[in-house]
């Protein structure tokens, strides 16, 4: 199976638009993802994550543009694309009175499965109570069993709205853990998510969405290579470094002391050689979070 | 049946089994006060009722009340029966679609390889099974205040009377997966079905009241109604009407198929 999701993107959009009336949806969006890929789609609220997500999964139907899963045709084809995919709907509710064992129960049923699949094993990973009314669970852990529903199948496309909305931070390591295994099964994994922490920590790529535009799609590494880093460098004798502003990618230069701070932007190989030629006491470069990327991203497109 | 759309009607029918007592209790105790105290009312309203104008009886099915068939009739199944199955009708099917999508379920449901048609024919099949085991509820009910009190109900004639409100009320059923194509809010799916359900009512009643009017009827499901607890089930309003309200539930899930589903 895996040689053959390998031939082709798993999730394909060309042109993808969603226009409701004059109110903005999604504009022009064409993406792919890659089996065993784990893509990051980043925004804030209302970017139009969650109309791309409905949109791949038919809940919404496209004003124009292509979307195609496993190679099928996503509107076409909705039901035979959902039978091979896992999803957690951003803000994920059930309705109060079933429990989550009912919830199981009931997609293992409609997927065809005799069996509860890995639920339990997944409910004792996370802790997730299956046996109580979802109704009487805190948000975190309704949000497990909407993890469970999603993954319980073993799907080979996982697409996860806000995935670790509510969840503890010792549950959303578990989260990251089981997105890592996911993606070393071979599963493709669609992450929506203005937590851009955890994005950088699991993400192979990530698009960037603003006002429903996609406005880059970079490698994990590759955007933080291209983000600014600020470097905290402390010598024994900062005299003579005003050489560093003369670098390629470095700003913002400022000494203090026996301190010298600046940003650095790409490759820092001339950077750390003009470094050599002194006393280096301490060297601290700190990586910019994505939110800064992710900012700086929109910064550039309001200057252009 | 497909083993999805039973796992769907299963499904809806264990989230709503309380609906079941909840609508035939009451529907049932009341029917059985009425048929319980019809012996000893029975003379008084004789005279009563001869003196009521004669369109006013027609119009609300009021004939003689001279047995407890009559009178069951007049005071339950030619109103407060057909009105309360009906608006349980779009209720329950409102809860598979509407209220899923308000609670989220609609959302989770609709990740699993199972379409949107299918949903709407368990929503169909499982408010067909809720109406008919809340008739039932009524009926046996009925039954025993009919032999605790020795009124001398007719069993057969009763479970016509009863089972006669179950094409009408799933009409409404039909009618409600017709507006979930329009609205998945649930309060303006119930609210505009409740209208048509009151509306349909009063225009027979209407056309009954004024000859003149009485054309309008034809636009009404309760003018094929009819009064199965004496007349018998007549097949062909019994079977039309049982299509027609499959007919609407196949335009509701054509038109639910269509609609945008948003968060």
């Amino acid at each position: 199976m895996a040689e053959s999701m390998r031939a082709m993107p798993v999730i394909e959009t060309d042109g993808l638009t969603k226009l409701y009336g004059n109110a903005r949806g999604i504009e022009d969006v064409t993406i792919a993802v890659e089996a065993g890929e784990v893509f990051g789609f980043l925004g804030p609220n209302g970017a139009g994550k969650t109309t791309t997500i409905r949109t791949l999964l038919n809940l919404i139907h496209p004003s124009s543009g292509m979307a195609q899963i496993f190679g099928l045709d996503s509107q076409r084809d909705s039901v035979a694309i959902r039978a091979r995919l896992g999803n957690l709907p951003g803000d994920f509710g059930y309705g109060r009175e079933a429990s989550g064992r009912e919830a199981v129960g009931l997609l293992a049923r409609l997927r065809g499965m005799e069996s509860l699949g890995r639920a339990e094993a997944l409910a004792e990973r996370f802790r997730a109570d299956l046996d109580r009314p979802l109704g009487q669970l805190s948000r975190g852990n309704r949000q497990k069993i909407g993890l469970i529903l999603a993954t319980f199948h073993e799907p080979e496309l996982l697409i996860l709205d806000e995935p670790t909305g509510g969840l503890d931070p010792l549950m959303q390591e578990e989260f990251l853990a089981l997105v890592a295994e996911e993606r070393e099964r071979g599963c493709a994994v669609f992450i929506s998510s203005h937590d851009l922490d955890e994005v950088q920590r699991v993400c192979d790529r990530v698009g960037i969405v603003r006002n429903g535009k996609l406005i880059a799609v970079e490698r994990m590494a590759d955007l933080l290579g291209k983000a600014r880093r600020k470097i905290i460098v402390r010598l024994s004798d900062s005299s003579g470094l005003t050489e560093l502003q003369d670098l390629k990618g470095v700003s913002d230069l400022q000494v203090d002391g026996d301190r010298v701070i600046f940003q650095a932007a790409g490759d820092i190989d001339a950077v750390i050689k003009a470094l050599a030629a002194h006393h280096v006491v301490d060297l601290e470069a700190v990586h910019p979070s994505l939110e800064e990327v992710f900012l700086g991203y929109y910064r550039e497109e309001g200057d252009g | 049946m497909s083993s999805q759309v039973a796992a769907l009607v299963a499904t809806h029918l264990s989230d709503r089994r309380r609906s079941v007592l909840a609508w035939g209790l009451p529907l049932g105790l009341m029917s059985a006060f009425i048929v319980a105290i019809f012996p000893s009312v029975q003379g008084a309203l004789s005279n009563a009722i001869e003196k009521y104008p004669s369109g006013l009886k027609e119009a609300f099915g009021i004939g003689e009340l001279s047995n407890v068939e009559q009178y069951l009739h007049a005071e339950m199944l030619s109103l407060i029966v057909p009105l309360a199955a009906g608006y349980l009708a779009v209720r329950a099917v409102a809860s598979g679609l509407s209220g899923a999508a308000e609670s989220g379920r609609l959302d989770v449901l609709l990740s699993a390889p199972v379409s949107r048609s299918r949903l709407c024919a368990a929503g169909f099949l499982a408010t067909a099974v809720e109406l008919a085991a809340v008739l039932v509820v009524t009926a046996l009910l009925t039954g025993l205040g009919s032999l605790l009190s020795g009124a001398g109900l007719a069993v057969g004639s009763a479970a016509a009377g009863f089972a006669s409100v179950w094409p009408l009320a799933l009409l409404f059923a039909g009618l409600g997966i017709v507006a979930s194509g329009f609205s998945l809010r649930t309060s303006v799916v119930t609210g505009s079905v409740a209208g048509v359900l009151v509306a349909m009512y009063v225009v027979n009643l209407v056309g009954k009241l004024d000859p003149g009017l009485s054309g309008v009827r034809y636009f009404s499901v309760f003018k094929y109604y009819g009064n199965a607890i004496e007349d018998g089930i007549e097949p062909l309003a019994f079977g039309g009407i049982t299509l027609v309200a499959a007919l609407l539930a196949a335009i509701g899930a054509w038109l639910f198929k269509r609609r945008d589903i948003s968060a």
